[in-house]
């Protein structure tokens, strides 16, 4: 369900799915917790693919971010509508870097 | 018909053909055999025969000279008394020829009758020449000579007659046997006519003057016949015959041709033109002889060359009669054991897989199957069936194994369905049911998407006259997010209630996210107050979505932006929000699973649509907003089931509740 891409020593990893929910966060989770211990500290999520992340997929993204801990940062790109909203109503834009996209993110990141 | 039918019959099908073509050969060989062996019988009398009637012959002139007085008595008889007894045993071998083969030949009592009737007569006949000669006494030699020439000759003529008899019953169908059997009979008027001539020219030599027209005559014609058996053999030549006999009969006839003929010639020339012969009759007498002798030779070359033939053919016969017969012991021992190798090898092995199979698929699993290893097809289908075997257990004891675990299965899941469903029948009773307290009614929806939800809510009166109210979203659903609601339940109604005047609310939010174990799931919430006394009211939103409210006019309003959820993050602050909440003023709160409840084709209810049909029944009394609520979203679901629950608390601040000098 992810696809990653190594951009400036930024990992960038894309959800291919429409939708996070409690179906699809537990492999969500697995999976970045694979990256994480891989040893990679930058990384960007891009969910311009993804409409809808229900509570679930909210309580993956922030466990992905207690993984990462003070160490590296997660930042979120390419968030619109329902996510967006979700990110706004739960004050997840205050705890995530958000970026319109992709290349912003990196470019963020990798400064 | 089945195919062991099938194989078993061709089998003995084919079996049966090839012992009846052996048999059919076998029944030739036989007739074959049978027919040699007859000619060997025949052979052997008729050669019996053929050497009595030369010897009948020859005794015939030995008794005609002495009886015409050419012949010196005493000699004569002695040798007489020898040819007799040749004639005696030979009639006596050819007789016990004819009783031995009797079983074989035909018609043996007429030849064996005949044979004794001309012994008897040749004894008779004897006892007369006997008598003439002076031995017995009697009538005068010269008297009778001619008589006993006569029967003599009748008597070879009947012994000739019988054995040609006996050749006509038994012909050989060998053209070389044919041809020597007509040389011999040819050889026989030469003999018999010579013979003749030996008798009759003797007489004619010894006093050739007082000769008759008619004696010459006799010698001339018998002379003549002699010729014509000649003529008889060489026209016999072309037949491939063997050397020996070739060289008999050409040595025979040379000595014949030229030295016999041309005597015989110029004696009978001589007598008849009365001029003194050159030969005395005891000379003719023994040249006869000698010719004579010649052509037994000649008889006796072909006697053994007809009785070699014949053997060898008696002998290829048997031989090859045991061949065939060896050949059908052989071919039926193939047959009777093709038919057992197919039984015991096909038949038998092909029945039992057949008779397995069968009971396999009746799924009988206790058929024995032969645990002998066999390289062939029935081998493959053997070893294939015992695997169709082992995998119908192993299927039987899977599917045996999965009904008992899809029976534990059942008992297991009635057991938690009768839990879940108590557990329902709990949960709903800490729902407050609609009421009013201290001036304010509440009303409640609640869906749990499955028996039991991570929803809950709760309106909790205070001692100091305040009205505490929250409602509770456990991120998740089912059983996990229902335990933790219940704690979240209990925590939050003691914390509003024990909460000390002054204390402000969002203390109870970070307290409680505070303490929140890191391992349970995190909740939002909206917690609020409503003053009884004051005209406002007071919320946490901690990540809930944002109420609406309904003014008493029918305006809608939503409030507040959002907040961290409980739980998730430690550090999380909240902030309160006041707004009015006036006479009529009712404040709608919900849980995310009513904006996200989708229909059929994926798409959300909505905020939007929430807020239409809120404005909508803005007039209508909160039970019946509820309601109508309730009916479109499982409208627009299309079914009763929910993906997420689904809760909404309603509190009206009531009119007539409010003392009157509050009202500004």
């Amino acid at each position: 369900m992810l696809s990653t891409d190594l951009r400036a020593n930024v990992l960038v990893v894309r959800v291919e799915e429409k939708r996070i929910d409690a179906s699809k966060a537990p492999s969500f989770k697995d999976e970045m917790a694979r990256c994480i211990d891989a040893g990679q500290n930058q990384i960007v999520l891009d969910l311009s693919q993804v409409d809808f992340i229900d509570s679930s997929g909210l309580g993956a993204l922030v466990s992905c971010l207690k993984r990462l801990g003070p160490r590296g940062s997660l930042a979120v790109a390419g968030a619109t509508g329902a996510v967006s909203r979700l990110f706004t109503l739960t004050r997840m834009d205050r705890v995530f870097a958000l970026h319109p996209n992709v290349d912003s993110a990196v470019e963020q990141l990798s400064a | 018909m089945k195919i062991r039918h099938i194989l078993l019959i061709l089998t003995a099908f084919l079996g049966a053909a090839l012992l009846v073509a052996v048999a059919l050969q076998i029944r030739d060989e036989l007739l074959e055999y049978q027919t040699a062996e007859r000619m060997v019988a025949s052979n052997t009398v008729r050669e019996r025969l053929l050497l009595g009637t030369e010897a009948l012959a020859s005794e015939r002139s030995q008794t005609y000279v002495l009886l015409i007085g050419q012949r010196n008595e005493s000699n004569g008889i002695m040798e007489l008394r020898d040819v007799r007894r040749q004639v005696d045993d030979q009639l006596n071998a050819a007789e016990r020829a004819i009783t031995v083969t009797q079983a074989s030949l035909r018609n043996t009592s007429s030849s064996l009758t005949t044979l004794s009737r001309i012994r008897q007569e040749i004894g008779t006949l004897r006892q007369q020449a006997d008598g003439s000669l002076g031995l017995n006494g009697g009538v005068g030699g010269q008297e009778f000579a001619p008589r006993w020439f006569q029967e003599a000759t009748r008597l070879v003529e009947e012994l000739q007659s019988s054995r040609m008899t006996i050749l006509q019953r038994e012909r050989p169908l060998d053209p070389v046997l044919r041809t020597e059997s007509n040389l011999r009979a040819y050889g026989a008027i030469l003999s018999e006519s010579i013979a003749r001539n030996q008798a009759l020219m003797s007489r004619a030599l010894g006093r050739p003057s007082v000769v008759g027209g008619l004696e010459i005559d006799a010698v001339s014609r018998n002379a003549g016949r002699a010729g014509l058996a000649w003529e008889l053999i060489d026209g016999q030549m072309a037949v491939p015959l063997s050397e020996s006999v070739k060289e008999a009969i050409s040595t025979t006839h040379e000595y014949y041709s030229s030295t016999f003929a041309p005597l015989q010639r110029s004696l009978l020339a001589a007598l008849l033109g009365k001029v003194p012969p050159a030969l005395g009759p005891e000379e003719w007498y023994d040249l006869t002889g000698r010719a004579l002798s010649n052509i037994a030779l000649m008889q006796r070359e072909l006697l053994r060359s007809s009785r070699e033939r014949i053997e060898a053919e008696l002998t290829r016969a048997r031989r090859s009669l045991v061949l065939w017969s060896v050949l059908l012991l052989l071919g039926a021992a193939a047959v009777l054991a093709s038919i057992l190798v197919v039984r015991r090898r096909v038949v038998r092995p092909l029945e039992s897989l057949s008779q397995a199979m069968l009971r396999l698929a009746d799924n009988d699993l206790d058929i024995d199957l032969p645990r002998r290893p066999r390289a062939d097809e029935i081998g493959e289908m053997n070893d294939a069936l015992r695997v169709f075997k082992a995998n119908a257990i192993q299927r039987q004891r899977t599917q045996n194994e999965k009904q008992v675990l899809h029976a534990r299965l059942r008992e297991a899941y009635g057991q938690l369905q009768k839990d879940l469903e108590a557990a329902a029948v709990i949960q709903r009773t800490m729902l407050p049911p609609s009421s009013r307290v201290d001036g304010v009614a509440f009303h409640g929806l609640f869906r749990p998407s499955s028996l039991i939800a991570g929803d809950t809510y709760n309106v909790v009166r205070r001692n100091d006259g305040a009205v505490g109210f929250f409602q509770v979203d456990v991120a998740g659903h089912g059983a996990a997010a229902a335990l933790v609601s219940v704690a979240c339940h209990h925590a939050l109604s003691q914390a509003i209630l024990t909460r000390t005047q002054g204390t402000p609310l969002e203390e109870i939010a970070v307290q409680i996210n505070e303490e929140w174990p890191e391992d349970l799931p995190y909740f939002t919430m909206i917690l609020g107050e409503i003053d009884s006394r004051s005209q406002r009211a007071s919320i946490i939103q901690a990540g809930h979505p944002s109420p609406l409210v309904i003014r008493a006019d029918g305006a809608v309003e939503m409030i507040g932006e959002g907040g961290f959820p409980v739980g998730m993050l430690p550090a999380a602050s909240y902030e309160r929000l006041e707004f009015d909440l006036g006479p009529g003023d009712r404040l709608f709160i919900y849980s995310d699973g009513l904006v996200e409840a989708e229909d059929q084709a994926g798409e959300q209810f909505s905020e939007d649509r929430l807020r239409a049909l809120v404005r909508e029944a803005a007039a209508e009394p909160s039970s019946v907003l509820l309601d109508r609520l309730d009916d479109v979203l499982r409208n627009w679901r299309g079914s009763e089931t929910l993906d997420d629950d689904l809760s909404v608390l309603m509190l009206e601040r009531l009119a007539e509740r409010i003392p009157a000098n509050a009202v500004h």
